[in-house]
């Protein structure tokens, strides 16, 4: 089924969307708006999802997994093929990037850079909430996880819900309470039960499959949804390739294609209310200018942080290029980082939560010093 | 350590590999010859992963890990292999945990757990499976014979730092010890050579691993301000050195003992217990049964005053051992999927985490209350026998067992009781 806003505000649309829960009547009134954060874990390439078509630096570090540059961003900058929707969303306005980009984080263990792209914090390993759980209680929302485990990223105060579902059957109500009366009150195991047995239906439904894209459907009518949480978190996994990355075809590109695929699920899944959605990218750092001998790269500091939906101002690329040459390379090696990715986090924030940039800043990021690009990069 | 008690076969490492160069080959070698018929591919590839027997290789080696959990007479010892096996996480890339992991655990990791710490480091850094994992097998030192004549075709020699970068922060050391990108440059010139042999010819490229100097980088190495050289005719000296020197690292003490005492004591280990360790370890000069040893210790010293959130494997296999099952079944792959712990599918190689917070969330807790559910459907479960007296078994097992039985009811079925107990505070912590 093909559906766009327009046919949905002029009514036409509307016979599709008999007995569809979300697009109700209210719809168009909906105005909550929702931020998306995608971890992209193991270390995405910016250099292979936005390269730099500026000069030749590129072709000549990385000749065995160059990728086209077909899809033109700007004179500048091209986006991987794989990246369709993105592209598409690019030519309406909806997508937008960020490079050379990154949390100040240069040490290149994926553990101690995923905690600080979760945690917001600068010591690896010392914070147990992350930046967006404690934006969320300073805003006083909810927020869903979609991932077995919950993600160190939503871990604050409020204690937030989770997605993945699966096809096995709860037991009833009586033993559900008789169990709940076990727990220590006021302890984790508590608060979890105590928010499980409170669920909306959508979140009882039955398990499809677990790739993010599937489990993308459950939570794009979530989000949609007026009483639903306004946050919701993804992982994708794989990014980490040492040996054999490939161009356009190979495993880098195959994971970005599974990120693409979940910001088409999203989209066609909240209709309208994409409007009011922000989908917003995360890694803990980029990959080394070139290539090594296995066809794969090295971790590396600077990257790209995508961008999609009807929030994104406009379709830009945010960035104060360092070039790619060895003397403009981080250690001679990576590209370098001219805006602090927090800064990018918490403009997002600010923009999804209608909350004041400062009062994040202080509460989310422990009063780091960052940027506000808010109304630069999102409609406010 | 006493034989493993599983009565059936046991797929050996040379076995193992034999079956991933058979599956990764012959895989290859259709997908060139069926390039234009994708379906004929796929027959192939069907055919390919039956012969090769890769989907039996895991039920097999998690069935004989619930064996030794179950069955052992050696039962603490049985913790700390999945412990360590879980310290030298292989990840879940290609057919690793299939073919792979369950021999590494087997002859890696088990056998070598009366020795030392830095012999065990020594045999897990050397071993197929994380050379494997970690492509240390891509590595061409700049300087090495290879390197030269890659030089000298205009091409770039480079080394893969994926394997020396978590020999450190994984395996040994940790970022605490401040090593540099330039000490994991280095260390992976060091680690350059330690590649598969490529011997015997029929296995292509995944052959046991042997050290070969034409791919190493020659002369001195320096990392964490120490210098590595060549001693004798070989070059393979200066990893086992380094190992040595990582083992025997303050640092490294300290972060081991430390996961230890995470692990089995509490999620928050005080600097007392983490001394406790580092003390045993440095009186015994790294014997693992001694650091086991003081292990114990804290955590009997901590017994009324910590508890432990299980983590879903360990909380599986007590039901199963609380019910006295003794028997394994075929489909534990599947089961442990469900409650989302398959320990030989870590998707990073930190492992499988110890913490209460990582092992909660609202889908976490279902998965283990619609488990317990199913488990306790006694006669269509195959873990639980349908003989099982279950007041019986709450007097064996808990302190408090008036108390439970109590609680579980006298009216209810054994069916509730067990999806009761099974989940209950009781057994989610220990």
């Amino acid at each position: 089924m093909i559906f766009n806003r327009r046919q949905f505000i002029s009514g036409s649309g509307s016979l599709f969307l008999m007995g569809s829960p979300l697009w109700n009547a209210r719809a168009e009134q909906i105005q909550k708006r929702n931020i998306v954060i995608i971890s992209l874990r193991g270390g995405m390439d910016g250099l292979a999802a936005v390269p730099y078509i500026g000069d030749r630096e590129l072709n000549k570090a990385r000749p065995q997994i160059n990728v086209s540059t077909k899809n033109k961003l700007n004179s500048d900058f091209a986006l991987n093929p794989r990246l369709r929707t993105m592209h598409q969303l690019w030519k309406e306005g909806q997508a937008a990037i960020v490079h050379a980009t990154s949390i100040p984080y240069t040490e290149r263990s994926h553990f101690e850079g995923q905690n600080l792209m979760e945690s917001g914090s600068t010591e690896p390993f010392t914070t147990d909430s992350g930046w967006l759980g404690r934006g969320i209680d300073a805003a006083n929302l909810n927020g869903l996880a979609v991932s077995l485990p919950m993600p160190l990223i939503l871990r604050g105060e409020s204690n937030p819900d989770n997605y993945y579902p699966t096809k096995m059957e709860l037991p009833d109500e009586m033993l559900m309470q008789k169990i709940a009366s076990t727990y220590q009150s006021g302890g984790l195991v508590s608060k979890t039960m105590n928010r499980l047995q409170n669920r909306s239906r959508f979140l009882q439904e039955k398990a499809y499959g677990y790739e993010a894209f599937n489990l993308a459907d459950t939570a794009a009518l979530e989000l949609a949804r007026e009483e639903g949480p306004r946050v919701a978190v993804f992982d994708i996994n794989g990014f980490d390739t040492h040996a054999t990355q490939g161009g356009e075809e190979g495993r880098h590109a195959d994971n970005l294609a599974k990120f693409d695929r979940v910001v088409n699920t999203l989209k066609k899944g909240m209709g309208p209310a994409f409007d009011n959605t922000l989908i917003l990218s995360l890694t803990e750092f980029g990959r080394m200018v070139e290539q090594n001998g296995g066809n794969g790269t090295e971790h590396g500091y600077g990257t790209a942080i995508f961008m999609a939906g009807g929030l994104v101002k406009k379709a830009q690329v945010l960035t104060d290029w360092p070039g790619l040459k060895k003397a403009d390379r981080f250690e001679g090696r990576d590209l370098n980082v001219t805006i602090d990715a927090r800064s990018i986090y918490c403009s997002a924030m600010a923009a999804c939560f209608d909350s004041d940039f400062e009062k994040l800043r202080r509460e989310a990021f422990f009063g780091a010093s960052l940027q506000d690009y808010t109304t630069e990069l999102f409609k406010v | 350590m006493q034989p493993l008690t599983w009565k059936g076969e046991i797929q050996t490492i040379k076995q193992g590999l034999e079956r991933y160069a058979f599956l990764r080959n012959e895989t290859n070698a259709a997908r060139k010859k069926f390039k234009k018929s994708p379906s004929k591919y796929q027959e192939a590839q069907r055919q390919i992963r039956h012969d090769s027997g890769v989907e039996l290789s895991e039920r097999r080696t998690l069935q004989i890990r619930f064996d030794s959990a179950l069955n052992s007479a050696q039962p603490v010892l049985e913790r700390f292999a999945m412990f360590w096996a879980n310290h030298f996480a292989i990840i879940d890339k290609d057919e690793l945990p299939q073919l792979a992991t369950g021999p590494f655990h087997r002859e890696i990791i088990r056998p070598n757990l009366t020795g030392s710490y830095e012999n065990l480091v020594k045999e897990a850094t050397t071993s197929w499976a994380m050379i494997e994992a970690l492509d240390n097998g891509e590595s061409i030192a700049p300087n090495s014979r290879r390197g030269l004549e890659m030089k000298m075709k205009n091409l770039t020699p480079t080394v893969n730092e994926n394997h020396a970068r978590e020999l450190m922060e994984l395996h040994t050391i940790s970022p605490a010890a401040g090593y540099t990108q330039e000490d994991v440059i280095q260390l992976s010139y060091i680690m350059a050579g330690w590649r598969p042999a490529r011997k015997p010819k029929k296995l292509g490229r995944f052959t046991p691993i042997k050290f070969n100097p034409e791919y190493h980088q020659p002369g001195k190495l320096t990392v964490l301000g120490k210098e590595y050289e060549q001693r004798g005719l070989s070059a393979e000296n200066k990893l086992l050195d380094a190992i040595k020197d990582f083992s025997n690292h303050p640092e490294c003490k300290k972060f081991i003992s430390f996961k230890l005492c995470r692990h089995f004591v509490t999620d928050n280990p005080t600097d007392a217990m983490v001394g406790h360790v580092v003390k045993a370890w440095n009186s015994s000069n790294g014997a693992l049964p001694e650091i086991h040893k003081a292990v114990l210790e804290v955590a009997f010293e901590n017994l009324s005053s910590t508890s432990k959130y299980q983590n879903p494997e360990i909380w599986f296999l007590q039901a199963m051992n609380i019910a006295g099952s003794k028997e394994p079944s075929f489909d534990i792959p599947e089961k442990l999927e469900i409650l989302g712990h398959n320990p030989l599918r870590p998707i990073q190689p930190n492992g499988f985490p110890d913490t209460e917070a990582e092992w909660l969330s609202p889908e976490f807790l279902i998965r283990r209350l619609t488990f317990a559910k199913n488990m306790a459907n006694v006669g269509r479960s195959y873990d639980i026998s349908r003989k099982l007296d279950i007041e019986n078994m709450v007097r064996k097992n808990f302190s408090n067992s008036d108390e439970l039985i109590e609680w579980m009811g006298p009216n209810a079925s054994r069916r509730e009781k067990l999806t009761l107990l099974f989940p209950s505070n009781w057994m989610l912590f220990a």
